[in-house]
């Protein structure tokens, strides 16, 4: 809908149908502000966790080599199909959003169940890597057993590995729970060609979770392998 | 005064006139070739790691990590059609990041320079 | 014969925000964001006498040198209790809650902030906080300063830190949202007309203080977490014992807590830039560079954390530029007190309680100023951490600076919120009285921080008493000049003269609506000016 043309019947028609609310003159500047609202938010969520990878990055810095021993007790084959199936995700909710706008709802239900589907394999492969390392002895605090001059480095490391992880799966987890949600909205008609700014904002979320993980990544799983 | 609320004025405060960022439709197999080049980045860097490159392997992982996110902002968050000032907001989440790590390196790496006289 | 007219409840009380719906239930699920400032304003104050009542029982204790009232375990609580409260449950949230929610849409035209559903939201998240501190504080307080340095908290303090921690971080997303929902409304909700440039100075600075509040508050929130970890795990990123750094601590928090108390001033400064040419009756001085100013506040404000840890075993390089970055942070406020000051110049000036409020503010606001100038400098603030000179200094910034400015916009825009005038004799006089007991308390501290009186401390050197004894009567009589606005605003309510639209004949969009604003705030379109448009009649 242009708002230039929009006319003041256009604009009462909406807000009696609950598509506009009573703060907002137009549509587009209600799209707008919500789009800039998630932004803004997304912006608090970087830096959110840019606290653990500033952590990080001193710690890295204090013990090079410690990080690197402890990296290579990462599983690095999951840890690449984590990001594949996360990336994936990522394509396939953007696709979503826009069957939505095209009104194509049965294929959107599809593709925001399959970003729900991925996202929850993410989820249990970490599941996985945890116990490995629960069985490794690789949990600070719980039965870390380490030796050797890296010993406290790995622990280190490995209290980041936890924290970040963590915080980036819990991320994730209410990430699914949101799209399974608005998958069964979306089946049930509530979502449309004229009503998907929610759909755009949780795609904008998802898609923040998957750049978290793009760094996570090499800095994980990735330090040291040629050694 | 009356019960019935102002005429809603036909146009908020924009500074300039834009069109509406929601209404693009971008095609499919853009969608497509941006996740395939993703997953061919990752696989570069897992590569990579395998080959002792020195600190080397590190900023070719991070600068791979900047380009990926680069492709997710710009082309699945539609930032290339977004107004400028979207934008700058998801740039000053990361602004800020690199001045937190920027100045605590001036500590961290400095320490043992010039030992404090106390 | 009179109209019975739709919008007037009776004849004698027209109908307004305030009596739109009746019922507890109604403000409490209320979107309106005048009744959410309302309901912040209630829990501010709340919470500002809760600090209180700590701040006497520190005040009270420190009247002898062996501790009149305290032992050392309960003085520890008590002031880390009274800091606490007062940055995160009065402070952060005073003005921009209260007087932002209700000022801003009305400032701007606009009919609410973009999200007010997020508005209540931001409300409820500060009172589940304000409940979790509370929480700690009846289940024995927590004594480890409201820094939270480790290892302490991390490891050896038996207190409750972590409730205060989940308080905290709670009320830190009130914070985050409460500056979201500000910015979005800045930029998308100006009225046709009120461009950049046009706006008052005081929605400038709810803009700037809503970069910082949303920029630096995750950090705290993260790092609290981690804390929360380290106390629960037993290890993380702060424990020495693995090679971790209790300085990484010191620079995460600082990071987000000295733009904190950019969050606390730069609302102060846009009051000050309100009250002010209104008394004066003249356009402000230099309006782009108080909007620079501020901008460039809330920026270099990031910068300068570790001026904070120059003792703590920080590289001196690191020292040298926090340094010289603290310097540099003082010259875009000291524009602003010049402006304030020009702005007087040859204007037709008044001394109602709220321009005494303003001035105090501006004089008290330079002295805390410029001795955080000198505690900038490495070399001085080797002998003065950690003493009464820098709780002076950012007493006189927070509590002569904010907290004056605060009281002085309650004043202010008093009669646009309720519809009533309050005593303006009373407030003349609580107003001086403030003044004097505020320095009365704390110029001797500046004293005493240079004499080396460490802060912190329960009991203290015997030469110290003197100056501790007139510290704490200032105490008493600041105490009286806080409790007198209760009860001459209270009563204002009940008894106070009907306002006017515009009691003060001042300029700006909410001068323009009634007195209550009505629930949509304008019944009809406000005419937009150039901002402090005084050598024009009001529209």
């Amino acid at each position: 809908m242009n708002a230039m043309n929009a006319s003041v019947s256009e604009i009462e028609s909406l807000r009696e149908r609950g598509l506009l609310e009573k703060q907002f003159d137009d549509p587009v500047q209600q799209r707008e502000a919500a789009t800039l609202g998630m932004w803004v938010f997304l912006s608090t969520e970087i830096v959110f966790f840019g606290v653990l990878f500033a952590s990080y990055a001193i710690c890295r810095i204090l013990y090079p080599q410690g990080f690197a021993a402890a990296s290579r007790e990462t599983d690095m084959l999951m840890g690449t199909i984590e990001t594949a199936v996360l990336l994936t995700s990522s394509s396939l909710i953007a696709l979503g959003v826009r069957a939505i706008k095209l009104e194509q709802r049965k294929t959107a239900v599809w593709l925001l169940a399959g970003t729900a589907a991925l996202g929850t394999t993410f989820l249990v492969m970490h599941g996985f890597e945890y116990y490995r390392e629960y069985t490794e002895q690789l949990i600070p605090g719980l039965n870390f057993a380490r030796g050797g001059p890296y010993a406290r480095a790995i622990e280190l490391f490995f209290c980041l590995y936890y924290f970040i992880t963590g915080f980036h799966s819990l991320h994730v987890l209410a990430g699914v729970c949101v799209i399974a949600g608005l998958a069964l909205r979306v089946a049930r008609g509530s979502f449309g060609s004229e009503r998907f700014t929610t759909l755009e904002l949780t795609a904008l979320y998802w898609h923040l979770v998957d750049i978290v993980w793009i760094f996570v990544y090499p800095l994980l799983y990735l330090v040291g392998r040629s050694g | 005064m009356t019960a019935t609320s102002p005429p809603s004025p036909p146009a908020h405060a924009r500074e300039h006139e834009h069109k509406d960022p929601g209404a693009h439709i971008t095609p499919v197999r853009h969608y497509l070739a941006v996740l395939a080049t993703l997953l061919a980045l990752l696989s570069l860097s897992a590569i990579s790691a395998l080959f002792s490159l020195g600190y080397w392997n590190t900023i070719v992982n991070l600068a791979i990590s900047v380009i990926k996110t680069l492709l997710v902002m710009l082309f699945f968050m539609h930032e290339t059609e977004a107004r400028a000032l979207t934008r700058t907001t998801s740039a000053l989440g990361f602004i800020w990041l690199a001045i937190l790590i920027g100045i605590m390196l001036t500590d961290f790496l400095a320490r043992s320079l010039v030992p404090p006289p106390w | 014969m009179a109209t019975i007219d739709a919008d007037t409840v009776t004849d004698a009380v027209p109908r307004s925000f305030l009596n739109a719906e009746a019922g507890l239930g109604s403000w409490l699920t209320t979107h309106d964001h005048k009744r959410i400032a309302i309901l912040y304003s209630i829990g501010i104050t709340f919470f500002f006498f809760l600090g209180g009542i700590a701040a006497t029982l520190i005040r009270l204790n420190l009247l002898k040198p062996s501790g009149a009232l305290l032992n050392t375990e309960t003085y520890n609580k008590a002031f880390t209790f009274h800091g606490v409260v007062m940055v995160w449950f009065f402070l952060i949230p005073s003005i921009p809650a209260t007087l932002g929610n209700f000022l801003l849409p009305l400032m701007i035209g606009a009919r609410d902030v973009a999200f007010p559903k997020l508005n209540l939201v931001s409300w409820y998240l500060y009172v589940t906080g304000g409940l979790f501190t509370i929480c700690a504080l009846l289940m024995g307080g927590v004594d480890t300063g409201w820094t939270f340095y480790t290892p302490f908290s991390t490891m050896f303090s038996n207190s409750n830190v972590f409730l205060v921690i989940v308080g905290v971080f709670v009320t830190g997303f009130s914070t985050i949202f409460t500056g979201l929902n500000f910015i979005v409304t800045i930029h998308n909700l100006r009225m046709p007309g009120m461009s950049w440039f046009k706006l008052p100075l005081f929605v400038w600075a709810m803009y700037a203080v809503s970069l910082v509040m949303v920029l630096a508050t995750p950090v705290l929130a993260m790092t609290l977490a981690l804390i929360g970890l380290e106390r629960g795990l037993g290890v993380g990123v702060f424990d020495p014992a693995l090679g971790g750094d209790p300085l990484l601590f010191q620079h995460l928090f600082w990071f987000y807590s000295h733009p904190a108390v950019y969050i606390m001033i730069l609302p102060a400064m846009g009051v000050a830039s309100e009250i002010i040419p209104c008394f004066a009756q003249r356009d402000i001085f230099g309006y782009r560079f108080m909007v620079y100013a501020m901008v460039a506040i809330a920026v270099i404000g990031f910068l300068v954390w570790g001026h904070h840890m120059f003792v703590a075993g920080m590289s001196v390089y690191a020292g040298l530029v926090f340094s010289i970055l603290s310097f540099l942070v003082a010259v875009p406020s000291a524009i602003k007190v010049f402006n304030w000051t020009a702005t007087l110049h040859k204007g037709t000036i008044s001394f109602e309680a709220p321009m005494l409020y303003a001035l105090g503010f501006v004089g008290l606001f330079m002295l805390g100023g410029m001795t955080g100038l000198m505690l900038a400098a490495p070399a001085l603030d080797v002998p003065l951490h950690d003493t009464y000179f820098v709780i002076a200094h950012f007493h006189y910034v927070m509590v002569g600076g904010s907290v004056m400015a605060y009281l002085g916009g309650i004043h202010y825009w008093w009669p646009k919120i309720t519809g009533k005038l309050y005593s303006e004799p009373l407030a003349k006089f609580s107003a001086i009285l403030m003044f004097c007991g505020f320095n009365l308390t704390f110029f001797p501290q500046y004293v005493l921080g240079y004499e080396g009186m460490p802060r912190r401390y329960a009991h203290y050197a015997p030469q110290f008493q003197v100056l501790n004894v007139l510290s704490s009567a200032g105490a008493s009589i600041l105490a009286i000049s806080y409790l007198l606005p209760l009860f001459y605003l209270g009563w204002s309510l009940f008894r106070g003269t009907v306002a006017g639209d515009n009691p003060w004949n001042a300029r700006g969009l909410e001068w323009q609506t009634t007195s209550p604003p009505p629930e949509k705030n304008f019944y009809k379109p406000p005419v937009v000016q150039q901002a402090y448009a005084y050598d024009r009649p009001a529209p």
